[in-house]
């Protein structure tokens, strides 16, 4: 929105602008080393999720490589980093696209 | 060396004699076995500069602390029941509250010797088409990986 300023030959430009908040990806990645049952255990003891639910994003990170397990706020998304990591999963946060 | 599962959810581990208290012992040297520090290595996948500085300030002293509480705590009960036992045979408790401690050890120690050897999928390899001194490492490896099993079927399922 411009809006002209009478007073002076200056133009002040303001600008309305409404930033949606872009959610964010946690991602966790294979690694040979962790089992895959204390995947699906960390997995159902960090986010709640049901033991079908667990294994079925536990076999994505399997079989491909890396498995979106959560999405959503930022602060949050860190903090699922956080005791993802502290359980010594390799895991990663992107912007959803 | 005997390891059975206790009625309160830990694991009792009877050493017979030196070789497995050191093969014991050798939990701590393989956990701080890598140069780069695990709590560093968790983070190879994050690309977002902000949040890397975030999580490079914030999350990953923290790990770092984790990390060395669970290899300290485990050191010391193996030193405590070494000691107790004279070097020979004796028992070594893991109490349900100590669970995870172990497993992150253990766990430690595995990720470390695999950054170092890239065994990759233990299941594919036959131990004896491997040099000594890497056989060694590999039966470790797959030692720690046997009692983390039984602590995750235990005290972790």
């Amino acid at each position: 929105m411009t809006m002209p300023d009478d007073s002076s030959d200056t133009l002040t430009l303001t600008r309305d602008k409404t930033a949606l908040d872009v959610p964010w990806k946690v991602i966790v990645h294979d690694d040979p080393v962790n089992l895959m049952g204390y995947v699906t255990w960390v997995l159902m003891k960090i986010f709640g999720y049901d033991e079908k639910k667990a294994a079925v994003l536990m076999m994505q990170v399997h079989k491909l490589g890396r498995s979106i397990v959560w999405t959503g706020q930022r602060e949050k998304a860190e903090f699922y980093v956080q005791q993802l990591q502290a359980h010594q999963l390799k895991t990663s946060l992107e912007k959803a696209e | 060396m005997k390891i059975m599962p206790t009625l309160d959810g830990g694991l009792r581990i009877d050493a017979e004699d030196k070789d497995d208290w050191r093969l014991l012992s050798g939990i701590t040297g393989d956990a701080m076995s890598h140069d780069d520090k695990l709590s560093h290595r968790l983070g190879e996948f994050i690309t977002d500069e902000a949040v890397m500085l975030d999580w490079l300030e914030y999350i990953v002293p923290e790990l770092e602390d984790a990390f060395n509480a669970a290899v300290l705590h485990v050191t010391t009960a193996i030193a405590s029941a070494r000691v107790e036992s004279g070097g020979g045979p004796g028992p070594l408790w893991i109490t349900r509250e100590e669970v995870f401690h172990w497993y992150s050890a253990l766990n430690q120690a595995r990720l470390a010797i695999e950054e170092n050897h890239k065994f990759g999928p233990g299941e594919f390899i036959d131990p004896e088409q491997l040099p000594p001194a890497r056989r060694s490492v590999f039966l470790r490896t797959q030692f720690y990986c046997a009692i983390q099993s039984m602590l995750l079927a235990q005290g972790m399922g």
